[in-house]
């Protein structure tokens, strides 16, 4: 359960990896090298998925590359931060973790 | 032209996420494989050439919300995963805060 969570962990960390590159690459290699990563990077989500469900699992992998790449625009890429997206973040957060706690209080039920 | 494009993105997402479940939990073969990655690798070509015709930020939130909220429900619906009041709920936070977040995005 907790390796699993790892898992999620890495993938959503490698998602970042593979988003930062799609704004920096700008020769062939780079993309090699992106195609790694995204291979690496599912590879990891594949895994987070044999243990957990995989509606919990691709619903935090969309909600952390989405909130991290708009986080990672606005720290690296100098994209304006205003008060909604801030709002919408937090939405995000509030939701990822009321996921997780549903599926442990769904796993204690069952087991 | 540009919405039938975001819309068959999100379906290919879904195709993707349920290769992503029976890679996972079933057989690594080559048919799982192949709608594991090609779900996704369609999802993402057809989402970038909606680029052409809508906004950047409105096609990816649409597309989003919908493939996040498809994956959710196809394993509930064909693989039994957990329907519980807090994972619904859950997941309509979630949905509703990254469609939000990328449709304020420029």
């Amino acid at each position: 359960m907790n390796k699993s969570w790892v898992y999620v962990g890495l993938t959503c960390l490698f998602e970042l990896f593979w988003v930062y590159g799609f704004n920096v690459a700008s020769s062939w290699w780079h993309w090699v090298i992106i195609v790694g990563i995204i291979l690496v990077d599912f590879h990891f989500l594949s895994k987070a998925c044999e243990k957990l469900p995989t509606g919990t699992v691709y619903a935090v992998f969309a909600a952390v590359g989405t909130a991290g790449t708009a986080l990672m625009d606005v720290v690296l890429f100098a994209a304006d931060f205003h008060l909604q997206k801030g709002l919408f973040i937090v939405l995000i957060i509030i939701g990822v973790v009321s996921l997780k706690l549903a599926d442990n209080q769904d796993e204690g039920e069952v087991g | 032209m540009g919405w039938l494009l975001v819309f068959l993105a999100a379906v290919s997402e879904i195709i993707g996420v349920v290769g992503l479940k029976m890679y996972s939990t079933q057989k690594k073969n080559a048919v799982n494989t192949l709608l594991f990655v090609g779900g996704f690798g369609c999802a993402f070509a057809l989402l970038y050439a909606s680029f052409q015709f809508l906004q950047l930020s409105i096609a990816y939130a649409v597309w989003i919300g919908m493939g996040t909220a498809g994956g959710v429900l196809v394993n509930m619906i064909f693989f039994g995963e957990s329907r519980n009041m807090g994972r619904i709920i859950s997941v309509v936070i979630i949905v509703a805060g990254v469609t939000g977040l990328k449709a304020v995005s420029v």
